[in-house]
């Protein structure tokens, strides 16, 4: 018995002794380690910033960092300063990051295309590229740039200095056919031509006689999930009124030329009315203002929610408002076609593109969602994405440093180890041992 | 107000471009008559050389003798054309070796491109009337003048598969050339097809 709680003992004072040792070796690891200087205050470049937050989530981050940027940091640094502030750290910037923004519009035609919205300060010239190539620099005034191009490989890029902005079009639009409703006169044939001309998928219904029409296409009934747009030529549209107002209101584009405004039931989703015929200010078409030649019906009395698109003589000659979910856009003139056929050399073209461009500003827009190839909303908008994840800039702080303490957290760990020593000596003794 | 239909005949330096002077009262007559499109009661002429030729995109071409544009006038039907035009040409010789038709299919050439025949299914023949063997023949293409031949088929130069040339070897400039009011001695009035060219040119 008395052999057995020797043997115990004797286990005991082995196991102090071997503690001891150990603790002392750590001691001593820790001691021969080498030493870094702790950031009370990191003033570090964007360059640097990699490294930086490598250093940071492994060896303890400073009370505040701040980081000067001359160029836009990645997205992943970004948001690691972000987590670097969430859990404590004081992260402020400064810099001369340029502002420049860049957006991608569809365009709303047949002949698709896009346009790009460059927003920037004033003066600044930005260089404007695609996927495959540069595209033009724009000089931006205050309502900053814009570039329509007829195809684009995505995504569009513009730079200003080391400030890099790109996007991609969130959708894609899907043009629609367009419905002409009208009497059979020139008028009707020349806006079914421009907007062929442009692209645009047109059927028709003209009328040449009482309950006798000519029809262009597959004319079918008035609805949003046919048409993107309808154009009332001008009173010949009377019979279908109530089922035009329902085509606006449920998303469709309304376009009223002419006399149509008048017809009575459409006078509820007009812009305003129409007033007495303005004869045409000029006999000859100018290139600069061609639509002086042309006589129109005023849009009176507008309506409050009727935005003018177009002013001639202090009278409203287009106007457009929202009925719905769709656009009505009241076209004061009804002799457009003479635009296109004595117009000169411009005229074809000009009277073309502004018929398709009115048709398209009416026209319900159908969207198609796309898959974003890799580019981060952010990146279209590079300071303001700085500014969202780090609050505006500061004046720098001076960086400072302190070195961690050397002894402070380790004292128990000498005393832990004589106090095992000691230990073990005594049970050692008291059993008369050496 | 919707815009008036005007008809328009053309004027020409050369040749006689007003051999036809009823015509365009009996065509308008008969576009009021069965049609609801506004038309204006009294046709213009206009000169081909003048820049007016672009108020009227309706015009209408005829005559017996010669035609030989001038610069001007072959720039200004180029343009009338690509613009999107409708002229109606009518040989009033009903005559394929006549003067008229050598001189004015070869200035069409010149000027546009070569007319080719116009199938009897197409459909100017059915914009209004229905016309089942292509277009109607004229009492006057076999009154011993001209040809003596029946033309089967008109012809054309076509535009974005619409006409923009139409030419006629039928003489409907003389078969049309009479006092609207006598059209109540005809047992089928026989100005129809012009409503039909009009109709199709405004809506085509």
């Amino acid at each position: 018995m008395r052999l057995r709680t020797n043997e115990w003992r004797r286990r005991a004072e082995l196991t102090c002794r071997l503690a001891a040792f150990a603790l002392l070796g750590w001691a001593l690891f820790l001691s021969l380690r080498p030493v870094r200087e702790l950031a009370l205050n990191a003033l570090v470049a964007a360059e640097e910033l990699p490294e930086s937050l490598r250093r940071w989530a492994i060896g303890g981050a400073p009370d505040s960092v701040h980081v000067r940027l001359d160029s836009v940091p990645d997205a992943a640094w970004r948001d690691w300063l972000v987590a670097l502030r969430r859990a404590g750290t004081a992260v402020g910037w400064s810099g001369t990051l340029a502002p420049l923004a860049i957006a991608v519009e569809p365009v709303n035609a047949p002949a698709g295309g896009a346009q790009l919205l460059i927003a920037g300060a004033v003066g600044d010239s930005v260089a404007v590229r695609d996927a495959i190539g540069p595209l033009d620099t724009l000089r931006l005034s205050g309502a900053g740039g814009a570039l329509r191009v007829s195809a684009l490989a995505e995504p569009a890029q513009a730079t200003l200095g080391p400030v890099r902005a790109l996007a991609v079009s969130g959708d894609s639009l899907v043009p629609g056919a367009v419905l002409v409703l009208g009497t059979a006169g020139w008028e009707a044939r020349y806006v079914i031509a421009a907007l062929e001309e442009s692209g645009w998928r047109v059927d028709a219904r003209l009328t040449i006689g009482p309950g006798i029409s000519v029809r262009r296409g597959v004319p079918g009934t008035v609805d949003t999930a046919r048409y993107v747009a309808v154009i009332a030529i001008d009173s010949a549209g009377a019979g279908e009124s109530r089922r035009l107002v329902s085509f606006a209101r449920a998303g469709g584009g309304l376009v009223l030329s002419g006399i149509a405004a008048a017809l009575p039931a459409l006078r509820e989703v007009a812009p305003g009315q129409s007033g007495a015929r303005v004869q045409p200010a000029v006999v000859a078409f100018t290139a600069e203002a061609p639509r002086r030649a042309l006589g129109f019906f005023p849009v009176s009395r507008p309506r409050r929610d009727a935005v003018a698109l177009e002013m001639r003589a202090g009278v409203t000659a287009v106007a457009a408002r929202r009925e719905g979910l769709g656009r009505v856009v009241q076209v004061g003139y009804d002799e457009s076609w003479r635009w296109r056929m004595q117009g000169g050399e411009r005229g074809m073209e000009a009277h073309r593109q502004w018929w398709s461009s009115l048709v398209a500003g009416a026209a319900l827009k159908r969207a198609t969602q796309r898959d974003l190839p890799g580019i981060e909303i952010a990146a279209a908008a590079p300071r303001v994405a700085v500014v969202a994840a780090l609050g505006d800039a500061v004046p720098p702080l001076q960086a400072t440093t302190r070195l961690p303490g050397r002894t402070g957290p380790h004292w128990w760990i000498l005393v832990a180890s004589v106090l095992l020593l000691l230990l073990e000596w005594t049970s050692r003794r008291l059993r008369g041992a050496r | 107000m919707v815009s008036e239909f005007v008809f328009a005949t053309v004027q020409y330096d050369s040749g006689d471009w007003d051999s036809a002077p009823l015509v365009p009262a009996n065509i308008i007559d008969a576009v009021a008559r069965y049609t609801s499109i506004p038309v204006r009661p009294s046709g213009v002429n206009v000169p081909l050389a003048s820049p007016e030729i672009f108020g009227y995109p309706f015009a209408y071409l005829t005559g017996h003798l010669p035609v030989r544009f001038s610069e001007q006038e072959r720039a200004n039907l180029r343009e009338f054309v690509e613009r999107g035009g409708f002229l109606f040409i009518d040989d009033h010789n009903h005559d394929i070796d006549g003067a008229f038709h050598k001189t004015a299919t070869e200035e069409i050439a010149r000027t546009i491109e070569p007319l080719r025949e116009l199938p009897n299914d197409h459909p100017l023949y059915r914009a209004f009337f229905t016309f089942e063997d292509g277009p109607p023949t004229t009492s006057h293409e076999l009154n011993g003048w001209g040809d003596n031949l029946v033309h089967e088929h008109l012809l054309a130069v076509e535009r974005a598969d619409r006409i923009a040339v139409l030419y006629s070897n039928k003489d409907y400039s003389s078969e049309w050339s009479y006092h609207p009011d006598n059209k109540r001695f005809l047992s089928l009035d026989n100005t129809r097809f012009g409503v039909n060219i009009v109709v199709y040119a405004l809506t085509h």
